[in-house]
């Protein structure tokens, strides 16, 4: 019988039940590794998907919002958003036209201080980027590592 | 792939896990599995369910390799998550009242000590599969408290953070658990198996009375 045999040869040592423990192996699948890897990247996969998609929905809602007020405005209140409409068309109008003068004074401001304006347009590039990369930086990455 | 990962310095490969190389973690895998399947069983998931819920700690493991601090150690930070997502899946399934309790007949195969065939019986002996058998029989946080403290050498502060208790509520499952461990071996073995501390505490010097 194990048992009987197990009683005569059992003689722990003070650290026995450590041993006794430690000797045992867990069943692990095989294939367990390469599981876990391929949810890892079905999971990223599709936080990058539920990004997009809100991205998407949210352009769709403002589209919708926008064209519902602009409806909306022209069928209740038509005299105001005329108004409104020929006020923006004046002012563009107006700046255009002023547009084509103010071409050579830029070049000369600029050219007469163009040190101070690289510094703004680098600081103002390099918020560009920052935002970008807050924003989308993560799933460019993970993007490009799946190709 | 980070060739011989576990043998850099400490640094070095928390640096490399966190890069988010998918080959280093791969080893992660392959190094933890046992550990994270140990505990699920350990806290009585069945088979089909042990997994979904070891795929699901490693990834949220992936997901907080940002926000380890390499202060614990690893394996102890691991056992933290597996143990939290076995005990969130029993909340969820109803089924956390089976912590304290004894596993029946039927149920045990948490801690499934395999029959000694011609494989298991090289690598275990006898004496460590009858141990093993007792410890599957004992209530679910006793048998994790003990196989914590003995198998994975961890001290009772450390196994205090795993298990979300006080440390007193560990040495107190360690006592029973051991009691409870030497009143079934010693039905079978005569003297009954010595007990002793493994780890560094010091506040394990009152556990072992």
């Amino acid at each position: 019988m194990l048992t009987d045999k197990l009683k005569d040869r059992f003689d722990f040592p003070p650290d026995g039940l450590t041993r006794a423990l430690q000797r045992h192996h867990e069943p692990v699948p095989a294939d367990f590794t390469d599981k876990v890897l391929i949810k890892l990247r079905q999971a990223q996969e599709q936080k990058i998907l539920a990004r997009v998609v809100l991205q998407e929905r949210l352009a769709l809602a403002g589209c919708v919002i926008f064209s519902c007020i602009a409806i909306l405005a022209t069928t209740v209140f038509p005299e105001i958003t005329e108004v409104i409409f020929q006020s923006i068309a004046k002012i563009v109008t107006q700046q255009g036209e002023g547009l084509a003068d103010r071409i050579p004074q830029t070049i000369i401001a600029f050219s007469a201080d163009w040190q101070t304006y690289m510094i703004l347009v680098g600081g103002i590039g390099l918020a560009v980027y920052s935002l970008i990369e807050l924003f989308f930086g993560n799933g460019l990455k993970t993007t490009q590592s799946h190709k | 792939m980070a060739k011989n990962l576990w043998q850099q310095p400490k640094d070095n490969w928390v640096e490399l896990l966190r890069s988010g190389d998918k080959g280093t973690f791969a080893e992660f895998i392959d190094k933890y599995k046992e550990t994270v399947f140990l505990c699920c069983r350990g806290l009585g998931l069945r088979d089909d369910e042990v997994d979904d819920v070891a795929s699901e700690t490693f990834i949220a493991a992936y997901k907080g390799l940002q926000r380890y601090s390499g202060k614990a150690e690893l394996s102890t930070w691991l056992w933290s998550i597996a143990y939290r997502q076995a005990i969130n899946y029993l909340r969820k399934n109803r089924r956390k009242w089976q912590l304290w309790t004894e596993p029946d007949e039927s149920a045990v195969g948490g801690l499934k000590a395999k029959e000694p065939g011609p494989v298991s019986a090289a690598q275990n002996s006898e004496e460590a599969y009858i141990i093993w058998a007792a410890v599957e029989r004992l209530p679910r946080l006793w048998a994790i408290a003990i196989i914590l403290h003995y198998r994975e050498e961890k001290c009772i502060t450390d196994i205090a953070k795993i298990m979300r208790a006080r440390k007193n509520t560990v040495k107190t499952y360690l006592f029973r658990g051991r009691e409870k461990l030497k009143e079934m071996l010693a039905v079978t073995f005569s003297p009954p198996i010595g007990v002793h501390r493994t780890a560094t505490c010091t506040e394990d010097a009152s556990v072992n009375g």
